[in-house]
């Protein structure tokens, strides 16, 4: 708990704060019973003229939030003319500068505060010009100790001008210091944010190819298999009896056809989602290399199964290195390892003693799966000399 | 044949055991988990079990595994493990437990209702039954080069035929030549794999397995 004076203070702030305009009014209002308990002067017209330029200065501070540069030059005219005419002989009574003009100081904070630091530096030269102007007017010049007086004139003008614009300017800096941490901040949320939807994206889509390749499994391949196996015992029994033989072709294609149709169907589904990956990447990469046309040596060192996605993009990507490997690079031996700590991002290394000079060109095999390693923030390096040998590394992060 | 199907999908489980009925066979059970097989095995003995390898609660390898463990209990039973995709290490690593009365076939294979019963009754008989999409698997991959280059073309196509579990008289009709011929391919094969002349199944065997480890 905060001790009760502070607390009533910050609740003052907190109310200062959300009421700008009150808070604004209330200070002009103090200056302008300030300004008019100093007029010296009982003569009316005097007294009038006194209360007019106090409550002209105390306007200017009520709206110095709204509109800051219009209430500075109305506050600076004002106390020009007040220099103008209230100093010296045959000054008119009820202008004489008193002390509502700290409100030029309040204005000249305001401005360093809340517009371009062009302005409020105009701003502070036609103060510090305005004192040059009123300290000559008003100071002895000569007399004893009138130097002394001068130079102290001088610097509590200067220094109060100078301490008032240097708190405004420094108020904006932090003001937009804070806007700038503010958006930096909203960015990164909404980095993280994206990131963690991606992440659910790229594994439902995992999962949902799996639910795909099963349902296949479970449905329209069995169906098909026992319709081949129906077609396969009707044509076996037609053959035997005495048949029609257009009819026995007939049936002898479309027995045909319902086999190509499991074997089409075999190999999108595996297409779609291998299912020995659910045995696991080593599994999956160690028939992946079983099934090689170049000799594989394969090491696979897991800790821990990182997320099917990630599974299933380290997999694809093997399978399509290797098939590469085969196509372009006459090599006679392939390497693949798989290094998984549990910690660091899981490695990927497929090398191969070929002739080396891939690279990663638009539309080819390896753009592609740059594109796919990197829809999970993933690297993909190509290390290929000519003359070989050829090197690939991917890393992906365990989950997506 | 007594034979107990083990088979999640009750479509393929009833066309299955409908057609081996019409055929002639005794299906004493059929059965869609790994659980149920095991007892439905002990129960019955049957001369063959087919097994599909993904069922419930893992849909992964129930089928595989169960077929090991049948094979280690009740070694008279032959096991036919059928799948809908063919993987060329589960191949090898089935064949390695149990080289006699076990067979690997795709699926796709009942659609040829005679085809499919004979391989069926192969392995009921103690032989092996290896599907050709193994072989066509491996006949791809290239770390077989090294173990197979000394056999020629002929000598690789009979051994793959052998690793089916077909017999010389088979092999010589799927080959058009004649058995004294295929004859002189096995004993090259043999000879070249650094097989001893002993039983000559056994030998078989053998062959068809250093085909899939190699």
């Amino acid at each position: 708990m905060t001790a009760y004076p502070e607390r009533v203070l910050q609740q003052a702030y907190a109310w200062m704060r959300g009421h700008p305009r009150a808070a604004d009014g209330m200070l002009g209002l103090l200056l302008f019973a300030a300004g008019v308990g100093q007029l010296p002067t009982p003569e009316p017209l005097s007294t009038a003229r006194g209360v007019a330029v106090n409550l002209l200065l105390a306007a200017t501070v009520t709206v110095r939030r709204q509109i800051p540069v219009a209430a500075f030059c109305g506050a600076a005219i004002v106390v020009s003319f007040q220099l103008a005419f209230g100093l010296g002989s045959g000054s008119v009574p009820g202008m004489a500068p008193g002390v509502t003009d700290f409100a030029i100081v309040i204005l000249l904070y305001t401005l360093a505060a809340y517009r371009a630091r062009r302005t409020s530096v105009a701003g502070l030269v036609v103060c510090l010009l305005g004192a040059v102007v009123a300290i000559a007017r008003y100071a002895p010049l000569h007399g004893p100790n009138a130097g002394v007086i001068l130079l102290l004139s001088i610097a509590a003008v200067g220094v109060t001008l100078l301490a008032a614009w240097v708190l405004g300017d420094s108020a904006a800096y932090r003001k937009t210091y804070y806007v700038s941490l503010e958006q930096r901040l909203a960015a990164a949320e909404r980095t993280s944010d994206l990131e963690a939807k991606r992440a659910r994206a790229v594994d439902e889509s995992a999962a949902r190819l799996r639910r795909i390749e099963r349902d296949l499994h479970d449905g329209a391949q069995v169906r098909l298999a026992a319709l081949a196996m129906a077609l396969g015992e009707i044509k076996e029994n037609l053959a035997q009896a005495d048949t029609d033989p257009d009819t026995l072709k007939l049936l002898g294609g479309a027995h045909q056809n319902a086999k190509d149709t499991l074997t089409e169907l075999r190999d999108l589904a595996r297409g779609i989602h291998p299912p020995v990956l659910d045995r696991g990447l080593g599994e999956a990469l160690a028939m992946l290399a079983e099934t090689s046309a170049i000799p594989v040596a394969l090491t696979v060192d897991i800790a821990e199964r990182p997320s099917p996605a990630i599974e299933a993009i380290a997999y694809f990507c093997t399978a399509e290195l290797l098939a590469n490997a085969a196509k372009h690079s006459g090599a006679r031996n392939i390497q693949v390892s798989v290094q998984d700590s549990g910690s660091a991002p899981l490695a990927l290394a497929v090398t191969d003693d070929g002739a080396g000079g891939a690279r990663v060109a638009p539309r080819g095999g390896l753009a592609g799966l740059l594109e796919r390693v990197q829809t999970v923030d993933g690297q993909l390096t190509v290390d290929s000399p000519p003359g070989g040998p050829t090197t690939i590394t991917i890393e992906l992060p365990r989950h997506a | 044949m007594r034979i107990v199907i083990a088979e999640d999908a009750a479509i393929m489980r009833d066309g299955l055991t409908q057609t081996l009925t019409r055929r002639g066979h005794d299906v004493v059970a059929a059965v869609g988990d790994a659980e149920a097989l095991r007892k439905a095995i002990a129960e019955h003995q049957p001369d063959v079990a087919i097994v599909d390898v993904r069922m419930p609660p893992s849909h992964t390898d129930e089928g595989l595994r169960a077929a090991k463990a049948i094979h280690q209990d009740f070694p008279k039973v032959g096991v036919l493990v059928f799948s809908q995709y063919i993987e060329a290490h589960a191949a090898s690593e089935l064949f390695a437990s149990a080289p006699t009365g076990v067979g690997y076939l795709l699926k796709d294979r009942v659609a040829d209702v005679s085809e499919f019963i004979d391989a069926l009754t192969r392995v009921a008989q103690g032989g092996t039954v290896l599907d050709p999409e193994v072989v066509r698997q491996l006949l791809g991959a290239g770390r077989r080069r090294d173990t197979l280059a000394a056999l020629t073309p002929r000598e690789k196509e009979v051994l793959s035929l052998i690793a089916q579990g077909r017999s010389n008289v088979a092999i010589a009709a799927a080959l058009f030549i004649s058995p004294k011929v295929v004859e002189k391919h096995v004993a090259n094969i043999f000879d070249k794999l650094g097989l001893a002349p002993s039983d000559t199944d056994n030998r078989r065997v053998i062959a068809a397995i250093k085909y899939l480890e190699s």
